[in-house]
Formats: C-alpha cells, sequence, structure tokens
C-alpha cells in the first residue's frame, strides 16, 4: 500500500515543475517580442526568425554540428552495441574490467577530459575539426548506449539464446537474427539520447573546435556572453523545436516496442 | 572458443579507452610537472612549481569557491529534489508517469538554453524585476545577477533531474510495509521518516549526491553566464589557463586537484552506498 498524497504534496510538486518550466517557457515567449530588450513587450513579431535564417555564421555552425552529432550518434551506437554484445561471452573478469572503464568518462569532469585531449590532440598534431569533435563526443555518448542496449540484454530470456546455439546456428548468426532485433530500440534510442548529448555539448566542444568548425553550442555560448538578445531567444526555442522532434521520435520508438 | 580468444573480443574498446582517456591522462599528470618559458610554450624540466602555485592562497580560494559551489548544490538539489521524488513515487499510475516524463524532458533540453532562461528571469531588465515593478513592490531593480548566489542557483537547476532521478529509484524500491510497522509500532510520520525512510534511501541520495557534485564542479558555462566571472571557479580558472591563458602545465595541475576532489567524493559514495564500481550511479 502507498500513501496517499496529501494537497500540500501536489502544490510543492506543481510549483516546482512551474520553476523548472519558467526558464524555458520565458526564453520562448521573449523570442517573440518585437523589443529587442526585456524591459518592455512592444508586441509580437517573427523578425528574429528571419534574422537568423539570413545569418551565415550560424547556417555553417549548424552545419558542423549537426554533422558532427550524426557522426558520433553512429559511431556510438556501433561500438557501444558492440562492447555490450560482447560482455556474454568475455570472462567475468573482462566483464568487471570494461564495466569499470565505461564509467570513467562519465565521473571525471568534462573539463579535465576536455583539457586532457586538447594536450593529446596537440601532441599528435591532429587537426581540430569534426575528427576531434566526433572523437571526444564519443567518448561521453558510447558508455550511454552500452548501459542502455546492455540493460536490454538483461531483460533477454537467455533460453532463447541457448536453444539458437544447441540448435547449430553460429554466433554470428544469433547476434544477427536473435540479439540484434531483440535490442534494436533500445539501440535506436541511445543514438538518438547521443544526437541531443553531441548537439547540446558546450564543455568538451570548446577545446575541439577548430578555426572553421565551431559548433552551434559554442557559438551560442559566444553570443550569449555579450548578453540578452531576441535573436539568441529565437535560436534557442528554435533548436528546442529540433530537440521535440527527437524526443517524439524515441518516444515512438519505446511504445512501438511496448506492444510488440 | 578459448578464454583468451573470447577475450580478445574485448579489444577495440579497450584501444577506444586507452587512446581517449587513459593516454590523454598520463599527459595531463606529466604535464602537470612540467614548466613553460614566457611565450606558454612547454618547456621539458620537472618541476613542482604548479602545485606549489595550486596551493598558493589566492588559488586555493578558487578551489574553495567551487568547493562550496559543489557541496551547496549537492544540498540544495537534495533538499529540493527529495520531497519532489518521494511525492513522485507516491503518486497514481497515470500522474506518476507524467511527472516522471517532467521531471525527466530537461536531460534532453540545452543546457546553454536553460542557463540562458535564469539571465531573462533574473536580468535588471528581467522578467522577475518587470512584474515586481509593475506591481510597485519594489521601485528600483533588484540585481540579481553576477552573484555567487547567482551562479549556485543556475547550477543547481541544471543539475537537480540527476538528484531527482537517483532518489526515486531507491524511494520507489523502499518496502511501505516497514513504514506501515513503523506507524503501528507507535512512531511518528517524522520519527518514521528519519529512521526509516532516509537510512533506506541513502544509497539514491548518496549517489544523487555525487551524480551532482562531480558536473558542478566544472560546469563554467554556468557560472560564466549567470556569475559573470565575478566569482572564479576551478572549472573558469582551468578553462583560461588552458586556452587564453596559455599555460597549460598549470591547467594540467588543476585538473588534477579536480580529479582529487572528484575521487573523494567517490570514495565517500562507495562507503555510503556498498556500490564498489561506481555502476549503480548510472542505473
Amino acid at each position: 500500500m502507498k500513501a496517499k498524497v496529501s494537497g500540500f504534496g501536489i502544490f510543492y510538486l506543481s510549483l516546482f515543475f512551474v520553476v523548472l518550466y519558467l526558464p524555458v517557457l520565458s526564453v520562448v515567449l521573449y523570442s517573440f517580442n518585437a523589443s529587442s530588450s526585456t524591459a518592455q513587450w512592444t508586441g509580437w513579431t517573427l523578425d528574429w526568425y528571419r534574422q537568423l535564417f539570413s545569418d551565415r555564421v550560424i547556417a555553417q555552425a549548424f552545419r558542423v554540428s549537426i554533422q558532427v552529432a550524426v557522426l558520433t550518434a553512429l559511431l556510438s551506437a556501433v561500438l557501444g552495441t558492440f562492447t555490450a554484445v560482447i560482455s556474454l561471452w568475455v570472462t567475468n573478469r573482462t566483464k568487471k574490467a570494461i564495466q569499470g572503464m565505461m564509467i570513467l568518462p562519465l565521473i571525471v569532469p568534462e573539463v579535465a577530459l576536455g583539457v586532457s585531449l586538447l594536450f593529446f590532440f596537440n601532441a599528435l598534431r591532429l587537426p581540430f575539426g569534426i575528427l576531434t569533435l566526433v572523437l571526444s563526443h564519443s567518448l561521453f555518448c558510447v558508455p550511454y548506449v552500452y548501459i542502455m542496449v546492455r540493460l536490454r540484454l538483461q531483460e533477454i530470456d537467455v533460453s532463447i539464446i541457448e536453444s539458437a546455439l544447441d540448435l547449430g546456428a553460429s554466433r554470428r548468426q544469433m547476434v544477427r537474427t536473435i540479439i540484434l532485433p531483440l535490442v534494436a530500440p533500445s539501440i535506436v534510442t541511445a543514438a538518438l539520447l547521443c544526437l541531443a548529448m553531441s548537439l547540446d555539448d558546450v564543455i568538451i566542444s570548446t577545446y575541439m573546435s577548430g578555426p572553421r568548425s565551431t559548433t552551434l553550442p559554442v557559438h551560442i555560448f559566444s553570443m550569449m556572453r555579450v548578453g540578452v538578445t531576441p535573436k539568441v531567444n529565437a535560436l534557442c526555442s528554435l533548436i528546442l523545436m529540433g530537440t521535440f522532434l527527437i524526443i517524439g521520435f524515441s518516444q515512438l520508438i519505446t511504445k512501438k516496442r511496448r506492444f510488440s | 572458443m578459448k578464454t583468451w580468444k573470447r577475450n580478445l573480443l574485448a579489444v577495440p574498446i579497450l584501444v577506444w579507452i586507452g587512446l581517449l582517456v587513459g593516454i590523454p591522462m598520463v599527459l595531463v599528470v606529466a604535464l602537470s610537472f612540467l614548466s613553460r618559458d614566457h611565450l606558454g610554450n612547454i618547456v621539458y624540466q620537472f618541476t613542482l612549481d604548479n602545485y606549489r602555485r595550486v596551493l598558493d592562497p589566492i588559488y586555493l580560494r578558487v578551489f574553495l569557491n567551487s568547493l562550496l559551489l559543489a557541496l551547496l548544490t549537492g544540498l540544495i538539489t537534495l533538499l529540493v529534489g527529495y520531497p519532489v521524488a518521494y511525492i513522485t513515487s507516491n503518486l497514481p499510475p497515470r500522474r506518476r508517469a507524467l511527472a516522471l516524463g517532467l521531471i525527466m524532458l530537461p536531460f534532453w533540453i540545452s543546457s546553454l538554453l536553460r542557463t540562458y532562461g535564469w539571465m531573462i528571469l533574473l536580468g535588471n531588465a528581467g522578467l522577475i524585476n518587470n512584474v515586481l515593478l509593475a506591481l510597485k513592490i519594489i521601485d528600483k531593480p533588484l540585481p540579481m545577477m553576477y552573484k555567487f548566489s547567482t551562479s549556485l542557483v543556475g547550477t543547481a537547476y541544471m543539475l537537480m533531474p540527476f538528484m531527482i532521478v537517483a532518489v526515486f529509484n531507491s524511494v520507489d524500491k523502499l518496502d511501505r510495509s516497514l513504514l506501515e510497522a513503523s506507524y503501528d509500532l507507535g512512531a511518528s510520520k517524522w520519527k518514521t521518516f528519519f529512521h526509516i525512510t532516509v537510512p533506506l534511501t541513502l544509497p539514491g541520495i548518496a549517489g544523487g549526491f555525487t551524480l551532482v557534485f562531480i558536473p558542478a564542479l566544472g560546469l563554467y558555462f554556468v557560472s560564466d553566464l549567470l556569475g559573470g566571472g565575478n566569482t572564479v571557479f576551478l572549472g573558469n580558472l582551468i578553462h583560461t589557463m588552458a586556452t587564453r591563458g596559455r599555460n597549460r602545465p598549470l591547467a594540467a595541475a588543476f585538473s588534477m586537484g579536480m580529479i582529487a576532489l572528484v575521487l573523494m567524493v567517490l570514495s565517500l559514495y562507495m562507503k555510503a552506498s556498498k556500490d564498489r564500481t561506481g555502476e549503480g550511479l548510472f542505473q
């Protein structure tokens, strides 16, 4: 039996959600303000959105961000899934070692991670750009794919795998025909999360961006440092819309999974 | 298959981690003991100067600022987030799913946007000041930006979902019959809460605290935008040293200091939650 939630509990929860979403909503609201200052509301406008579409720097940064995010999601999906699946066969000690290593990029603060990669790629004389961005973003994405796919693998009935092997399927066949179809929804959801995380990253990207390969968040950060302008609001609102599209897509996939 | 052959499958991930975390971290350690010339180029000469400078009172202050920010962030997210997790877990199924969705949604929303939202709310010409001025509660805008507390609000806001999810997972597993037994034996609500609920959800509290504390040390863009650089934190300092300041050895030494703080908190977490690998943090 669960305790009933009191009226005060509901009030507290509602108040919390109002505070949680107020900053987000005010960004969207002021993107439609005709005045360039938040001091007054002078009417509705779409001018700030129009200005965005004629801004070449933003367009370029957007292209870089999308390229990096898609490549990161693909790389992370492959590497993370591979690691989760092979965990079924390696010895227990190796499995423990893999688990420990996967936690590593998540517990080292991003600033320290970024600085260390900066030194490393510098020493290798690797040009900073798409490649360094994708490699560094994969660092915080692969662990999530690994964790999500492994959680799904734990739900799978082991007897299915065993009977496939008993019936003479090779490991490769078994992975392709049984395991991958079963974990596919988790892979897609995890890849979408990678997409969102890569598109949002500021800290590591600041170190990894090259002269012609600034990502969108790095550019937005430099715009925000100057102060509040409705153009930033409009840009942020558009990104928010994009994020909601990604979430809607991932919801669709998890729903499907539930019914199959 | 032979055992060693099976373990060979782990090679790709070993290479990936070794290349992107292992070697770079070794480099940071090595670099923290090197010097630099006045142009910022690295000189290959062993020195302990960087660590001596980390302990310099001025820089020690930065450590304390960051430590304070991270600790207070942990405390605030716990005090605000624990009730949210607790209430959510007691809700009827439909409302509970809705509340959980609303708690998780911010994970997907751009962190820059969420920081920027506070600039719009708290600025001198911001929403809160506008409303208070219009209601004639104040006659001059309240200065709320560019303070330590502004950075604190922003950082706590950013990391709140991590705390709630961690606490929720352990509150939800709580065996409610224990609470009823406690009531039946005559314990009050508060006594039951502090003697039964809190100790049983301690792993969640410790996990949430760790998950909030670590990023709070390094979220430099939040303190940069909301704090205006008036209080210097570790993240800002390392960032400046490594890029514009061109003092990479010192940046490396500060990174080591930051990692030391993280290890301290992690070992506390492992003690409190009995989670040996730290894996419970990300389930």
